[in-house]
């Protein structure tokens, strides 16, 4: 429904007269449209929200240029019926931000819960589960809240984006904030020029800042985890005859184990990939394209070549995995029947013959039999069932012409005399 | 119940509006989309007129093209023995060794198979097959042309019979019939390709000594085409050596073919010789002689240095040659590297840039010799070395490799061997996804290099992951891709140590059994829920004759002291361990183990068997500690 309101909107821009046109025109379907919304209401009241949601940065362009048009009495009508819409798409909307602040106060609760159990329970944990692993995935946790809130907030205002910010805005703010800090920025966006933008920026930059605090509220207690996590520590590796990888080698040389990869690797998507090697070359051959790779490609392969494709194959010769694989084996070794992959299986002799010489038989003709009359007419029939009999190969239908040629050459007489044989 | 009810009435009137609105532009929509394609119809009949019609080209599929298809859609089945062993489920492997001998015996029936019906081609005339299918028909390996001409002796070679074609060769010398270069070619790489001697025949059978052989290529696996081969040495004056020198006149070809089977046989200093006399008859040498000889350059020099001269030596003489270097040619020089230890540091970044530039795509296998040139020394990999290996993976990752090097089947296992010592659990995951790309599987070599790679793999994981996800991972490779070796089997039960889950160790001995299943103790419970069930266990993988494994695994129950449900399992998991050595009269008792297997029935109240313990201490001659 989206697509056909935007497409409606892009259409309006280029042609407004058209689509006043199609708006009389379908004004008329009004009766119609309230029968079908009986029907529909299941469906549409499940995306009902969502299309509020985006319809709001459509009607209004719309209807400023549908109010350019000089308008009927039946385009202001329709005008008042947007205008309620838009009304209701604030209500709804309004319900739609309150429900979605509710769910990451949920969120957020959550991480808090996270960072409260992470006292003596998950000091407990950690050591009881001595992996860098683990600790890395915690930390993780940690982190992916704030992002998702993050991403919740600015994914919130782009949709509220024409008129109700500062109201919605207000409302999801009064309970992750104290209500005298929004209404101290609402104040002093008021100043500013752009009002509500520069409201939300306030705000967003307050949510951040509480949520910072609180994150290193509870980060002490964190820290010590993450401290605990850094810590490596090796297992017992004094048993009897240990693997010779087993042997930990952090307390001799302090570097049995690899750094923490959780943020190495983060940092190494995030900048360019510092190459290791460096770009020296060797500089000894020159970088020209001649033709003897060519050359030794068309020359016939040695007994060394067959040899060293044998060794590589014998190397990457698995053996087959399933059924198929196994079939597939031997196809390759002709042992199967293959499985038809196009309308020309079995076509072996007849695979390098195109089709128009099966159906473009005419040119036969050009020679040994005359131009017109009864017997070239005779013939053109028979070319014509010729090139719809697919049984035949090309050599036996060329070969029943010719005995048609024959034939016609052997009864000429009969023909000239009956003065049929016209050449 | 009201207010929902209101609900719906506002909704239904707030839609109502929203799909008349929007019906109303779908009209509008429609029929404006009307005519413009009516437009867009019109013009393209003005256009078409123009243009020449382009008629697509045909899509060519290869006849596999459906199975291939089909094949794609079947997954590994984790349970499941490997495909060839379904047939017959009494040839089911449980240990690697069987898997071995079963591969085998299955081999060598087909190659007796073959070697009968080639052999006896009189008996096997029958056709039954329409269309004909050639290789079900006996092959013929005898020769059939008698006289002596210069199509016997092409025949000769095609059926790579040395000595025969030897001997024709010098029958036409002797009658005076000129052999044409070509023949003379082929003739001479036939020789010096198999050192001057009859090639083994496929599916002869053969002497006694010959087997052995075979088994010890098939145990050692890497460079045994090379182990084969050198045990026939490049003898003085052979027969290639002799015709070489009878030739009126040799062109680059013929030096080719020696140089390369004088470098094959480990002739190496001679192929080096006949080089600087191919430079003084003033021809230029092709691709394949500079690859031989740089891959033999580290047996005729000893110093490093000077092997890196010389090296760098014979590629500037390509250079000045106009000889174009291949993918070979650089994974010699690094594989002639690996033996310069501190030069090849320096050298081998230069190289794969070297190739870089040339637009030679590096294979798997010089990634191989670059690694193992910067991991030479464990003791000097530090992080640095570990990042090349990341850096390496980083390139390759999500690419799908056909073999182009012998070597190239090393790569994974060697890859996995280097994040087993550093002991980087993420880069080896890195690996395994490597390997999980296209058809990258297949370039893990044959099952000795495969039982290695999984091997390391799953050792890895043993020490650096969780034991619910090594857990998994064993359920997932065990036993369809891998038999654990009683090692594996060690480092597994560790790892159960580590992570304070010493109660599935009777599951690790017998599988969930029902006295895991019948009483389970309260906090193994909500983990057997997560516990994936075990494929194979030490029993069924045949290492409960293991001593040395079997008495970690009673000293780890030993140790400590359980609840009593755990203890209750132990029990039963010991007086198993006490039954599989009854039953082995010739297994040794240790003292440790017997007082392990008393300790374990005292600790869940089992008086009575502990007496009978008791009794065995004295019947072995043992003493209690």
């Amino acid at each position: 429904m989206y697509r056909f309101l935007s497409r409606t909107v892009c259409v309006t821009r280029n042609h407004s007269l058209c689509v006043y046109e199609g708006h009389v025109f379908s004004a008329k379907y009004d009766n119609v449209s309230r029968v079908l919304t009986g029907v529909g209401v299941n469906p549409l009241s499940t995306c009902s929200v969502r299309c509020c949601e985006k319809k709001d940065n459509a009607i209004p362009s719309n209807q400023d240029e549908a109010t350019n048009v000089d308008t009927p009495a039946k385009i202001t009508q329709l005008q008042e019926e947007t205008e309620k819409v838009k009304a209701t798409d604030r209500d709804s909307m309004q319900q739609h931000s309150n429900v979605k602040v509710e769910q990451f106060l949920s969120k957020s609760s959550q991480v808090n819960t996270d960072g409260a159990k992470s006292g003596k329970e998950s000091l407990l944990d950690l050591l009881g589960a001595m992996k860098v692993q683990v600790t890395s995935k915690k930390r993780l946790k940690n982190l992916k809240p704030k992002q998702s809130l993050e991403s919740a907030a600015a994914a919130m205002e782009s949709t509220s984006s024409m008129f109700q910010k500062a109201t919605v805005q207000a409302s999801a703010q009064s309970e992750a904030l104290d209500p005298d800090l929004v209404a101290a920025a609402s104040a002093a966006a008021s100043t500013l020029p752009n009002r509500s933008e520069a409201e939300s920026e306030l705000l967003k930059q307050l949510r951040q800042r509480k949520l910072l605090t609180e994150a290193q509220k509870k980060g002490d207690v964190n820290n010590l985890g993450v401290l605990l996590a850094d810590m490596k520590v090796g297992k017992r590796s004094g048993r009897q005859n240990a693997w010779p990888t087993d042997q930990i080698r952090f307390d001799d040389d302090g570097q049995g184990y690899v750094r923490d990869r959780g943020i190495t690797s983060e940092l190494a998507n995030v900048q360019k990939r510092r190459n290791i090697f460096p770009a020296k070359r060797l500089n000894i051959f020159s970088q020209t394209t001649d033709e003897q790779g060519d050359e030794s490609a068309l020359a016939k392969p040695t007994l060394w070549d067959i040899e060293f494709a044998n060794e590589l194959s014998l190397l990457t010769n698995q053996k087959p995995r399933n059924g198929f694989e196994e079939m597939i084996q031997w196809t390759k070794e002709g042992k199967l029947w293959q499985y038809p992959i196009n309308n020309e299986i079995g076509l072996e002799d007849e695979a390098s013959v195109p089709f128009h010489e099966h159906v473009f038989l005419e040119k036969h003709l050009e020679d040994g039999f005359p131009r017109q009359g009864p017997v070239r007419h005779f013939m053109e029939l028979v070319v014509t069932g010729l090139a719809k009999n697919p049984y035949l190969t090309v050599e036996q239908k060329k070969e029943h012409i010719s005995w048609f040629r024959d034939y016609f050459h052997q009864k000429e007489e009969v023909l000239n005399e009956a003065d049929v044989y016209l050449n | 119940m009201a207010a929902p009810c209101r609900h719906v009435g506002h909704h239904i009137q707030k839609n109502g509006r929203f799909l008349r609105v929007n019906i109303n532009q779908l009209f509008a929509c429609r029929s404006f989309g009307l005519t413009s394609a009516l437009q867009q119809q019109a013009t393209d009949l003005h256009k078409e007129s123009k243009e020449a019609i382009v008629i697509p080209r045909k899509k060519s599929w290869n006849k596999e093209a459906v199975l291939e298809a089909l094949a794609s859609t079947v997954q590994r089945d984790p349970t499941a023995y490997p495909y060839q062993f379904q047939d017959d489920s009494y040839l089911s492997p449980r240990t690697s060794i069987e898997f071995k001998l079963f591969s085998l015996s299955q081999e060598s029936g087909r190659a007796a198979a073959k070697y009968f019906v080639n052999s006896n081609p009189k008996l096997f005339t029958k056709d039954f097959a329409e269309p004909h299918i050639p290789c079900l028909m006996p092959e013929t390996v005898a020769l059939r042309l008698e006289e002596v001409s210069q199509e016997a002796l092409e025949e000769r070679i095609s059926l790579r019979k040395v000595s025969a074609a030897v001997e024709m060769y010098d029958q036409l010398l002797q009658s005076g019939t000129a052999v044409s270069m070509e023949t003379t070619h082929k003739l001479l790489d036939l020789i010096c390709l198999y050192c001057d001697r009859d090639p083994v025949q496929e599916g002869t059978p053969q002497t006694e000594d010959r087997e052995e052989e075979e088994e010890d290529r098939r145990r050692k696996p890497v460079g045994r085409q090379a182990m084969d081969f050198l045990k026939c040495t490049w003898k003085e004056n052979n027969n290639a050596e002799r015709i070489f020198n009878l030739l009126p006149e040799r062109d680059a070809r013929c030096y080719s073919a020696l140089i390369r089977g004088m470098v094959k046989h480990g002739a190496y200093a001679k192929a080096f010789n006949l080089y600087e006399d191919l430079l003084n008859n003033r021809l230029s040498a092709d691709v394949h002689i500079f690859n031989a000889l740089i891959s033999a350059v580290p047996d005729v020099r000893k110093k490093n240095n000077e092997r890196w001269d010389l090296i760098a030596e014979l590629l500037n003489q390509m250079n000045e040659q106009k000889v174009r270097p291949n993918l070979l040619t650089f994974n010699s020089v690094l594989k002639a590297l690996r033996q310069c230890s501190f030069l090849a540091k320096t050298f081998s970044p230069q190289i794969l840039n070297e190739m870089k530039a040339l637009g030679i795509a590096p294979s798997l296998a010089t990634y191989e010799h670059i690694l193992t040139v910067f991991f030479y020394k464990s003791a000097s990999s530090g992080p640095s070395n570990m990042a090349i290996l990341q850096d390496v993976l980083m390139e390759l990752e999500g690419t799908s490799f056909t073999c182009q090097d012998p070597n190239d089947v090393l790569f994974f296992a060697t890859a996995m061997k280097l994040c087993l010592d550093n002991k980087d659990l993420e880069l080896g995951y890195k690996v395994h996804s490597l390997v999980e790309v296209g058809e990258n599987w297949r370039l893990l070599g044959d099952s000795y290099q495969q039982a290695l790679y999984y091997g390391r793999f799953f050792n890895l994981l043993c020490l650096m992951e969780h034991i619910d996800v090594v857990l998994k991972w064993y359920s997932r490779i065990v036993p369809s891709l891998l038999y654990p070796n009683p090692q594996g089997m060690k480092n597994l039960l560790q790892a159960l140590d580590t992570d304070s889950r010493l109660d599935l160790l009777p599951i690790i001995w017998k599988g969930p059994t029902h006295t895991a299943r019948s009483a389970p103790p309260a906090s193994v419970s909500i983990n057997m829920v997560h516990f994936p069930l075990l494929s194979a266990d030490i029993k069924s993988l045949g290492h409960d004759n293991k001593v040395d494994l079997v008495e970690e695994l009673l000293s780890l129950m030993a140790r400590d002291e359980h609840s009593a449900e755990v203890q209750e399992s132990f029990a039963a998991c010991a007086l198993d361990v006490k039954s599989v050595f009854d039953e082995r009269p010739k297994k040794e008792w240790s003292t440790s183990s017997l007082s392990h297997i008393s300790i374990l029935l005292l600790r869940a109240n089992k008086l009575q068997k502990a007496w009978d313990m008791l009794q065995l201490f004295k019947d072995k001659n043992r003493v209690p500690s």
